[in-house]
């Protein structure tokens, strides 16, 4: 056992519930010594005082207020992978589940693609009905709006035109139309400079 | 194995939280910002005694934290980082305002008895008055108060060893400070502290 006081670095020790070797023969001597344990006593009550003391908490707009600042940038594959993980279920044998029939879903579906791209015949032959198509209600549609816009004895006139006559008159449509709206969002901004 | 159905991040360990917020995850940001207001804001609160000025510090630190977050070495603990900046943070701001803050137990850097004496301050010549010793005889008053009075750099120590219960080691990578300066730093906080308080106690004996 030590024969004198403790130094203050063995106090130290001590507070920290150091354990080791030098340790035992340290609390040895405070059990001994009545000036050493009140010493021991008293930096306790100081340690325990500051350990009890409390947490603030700042404002609860705090952490909005730090995240205006931060620019999070989400990669794509985060946020394909976020939107599909409620759908993935919670438990192993579920997960099993819905990974086979995804599995088989779209082995189905890679077979049907590669049959489909083996039928060239077929494919040209669908082509070419589905361009026809289209062209056919794209005109119809144009026909009805220089109909509707302009009147029937004008559209009568850019008809016998022929095609180009057609596309003429669209254009000039577009160009009044993106002028009409130039010219609002102008007058729009010159009222909100006034009223500011 | 396949991922979570959902992130739980209140159970996950801060380095993976840290992992998540650095894929551009906005919920683990908030999550680190959860689990760290408290602790971060308490620091800095204590250190510069305002607090909308520590709102405003600790908010700076966890900007610069999070906009740097792909800076995070793993091999740290993110909180050790997280208080390193606050910390820092606090300093600087105590040192552009020059503190009033005077050590009753000598300069940090005092090495010798003489040089400790030379600069240390005594208590018995600026005892408080009657009325503010009647205030202080609430125990997380008088405590506050007595940290209050530490130096910057002893006040972060005490705090980071007792408040958030670091070890020497990583108080002293947390503020890059040889291990020798912490114990000597702790070891004169909880002796101003304990000069502090010796009223307190007096009067509970």
């Amino acid at each position: 056992m030590i024969d004198r006081h403790l130094l203050p670095d063995e106090i130290d020790l001590l507070l920290d519930d150091e354990v080791g070797f030098g340790v035992s023969p340290l609390k040895a001597h405070v059990r001994a010594c009545a000036e050493c344990s009140a010493r021991i006593e008293e930096a306790r009550f100081v340690t325990e005082a500051v350990e009890h003391l409390p947490r603030f908490a700042p404002s609860h707009t705090f952490a909005d207020r730090v995240m205006s600042q931060v620019p999070v940038f989400v990669p794509w594959h985060v946020t394909a992978l976020d939107a599909m993980r409620p759908w993935i279920p919670r438990s192993h044998s579920a997960r099993v589940v819905v990974a086979t029939i995804a599995a088989a879903a779209g082995s189905v579906l890679t077979l049907l693609i590669a049959w489909i791209a083996t039928q060239t015949d077929t494919l040209t032959l669908a082509n070419g009905i589905a361009g026809t198509r289209l062209r056919a209600v794209v005109l119809d549609a144009a026909r009805d709006v220089l109909s509707t816009v302009l009147g029937d004895q004008i559209f009568t006139v850019i008809q016998q035109a022929g095609t180009f006559g057609i596309a003429a008159a669209l254009i000039g449509l577009v160009v009044a139309a993106a002028g009409s709206v130039a010219g609002f969002r102008a007058l729009a901004a010159a009222s909100s400079r006034r009223r500011a | 194995m396949p991922p979570p159905p959902a992130l739980d991040l209140f159970n996950l360990p801060d380095a993976d939280v840290v992992a998540l917020a650095q894929q551009g995850r906005d919920s683990a940001f908030r999550e680190l910002i959860r689990r760290y207001e408290r602790p971060v804001f308490s620091l800095v609160y204590r250190m510069v005694r305002d607090r909308e000025l520590a709102e405003d510090l600790a908010q700076d630190t966890f900007v610069k934290v999070l906009n740097h977050i792909d800076r995070y070495r793993p091999e740290f603990k993110f909180s050790s980082w997280l208080f390193k900046i606050a910390n820092n943070v606090a300093i600087d701001h105590l040192r552009r305002r020059q503190l009033p803050t005077v050590s009753i137990d000598g300069a940090p850097n005092a090495q010798t008895a003489e040089a400790i004496q030379a600069t240390s301050f005594d208590v018995a010549v600026d005892q408080e008055n009657a009325l503010d010793e009647m205030e202080a005889r609430e125990l997380g008053t008088a405590i506050e108060r007595a940290i209050a009075g530490l130096r910057p750099e002893y006040r972060s120590c005490i705090m980071l060893r007792h408040v958030e219960g670091r070890s020497y080691e990583e108080i002293a990578a947390t503020l890059d400070l040889p291990l020798g300066t912490v114990k000597t730093y702790i070891h004169r906080a909880r002796h101003e502290l304990r000069r502090a308080l010796e009223p307190l106690r007096g009067g509970e004996k």
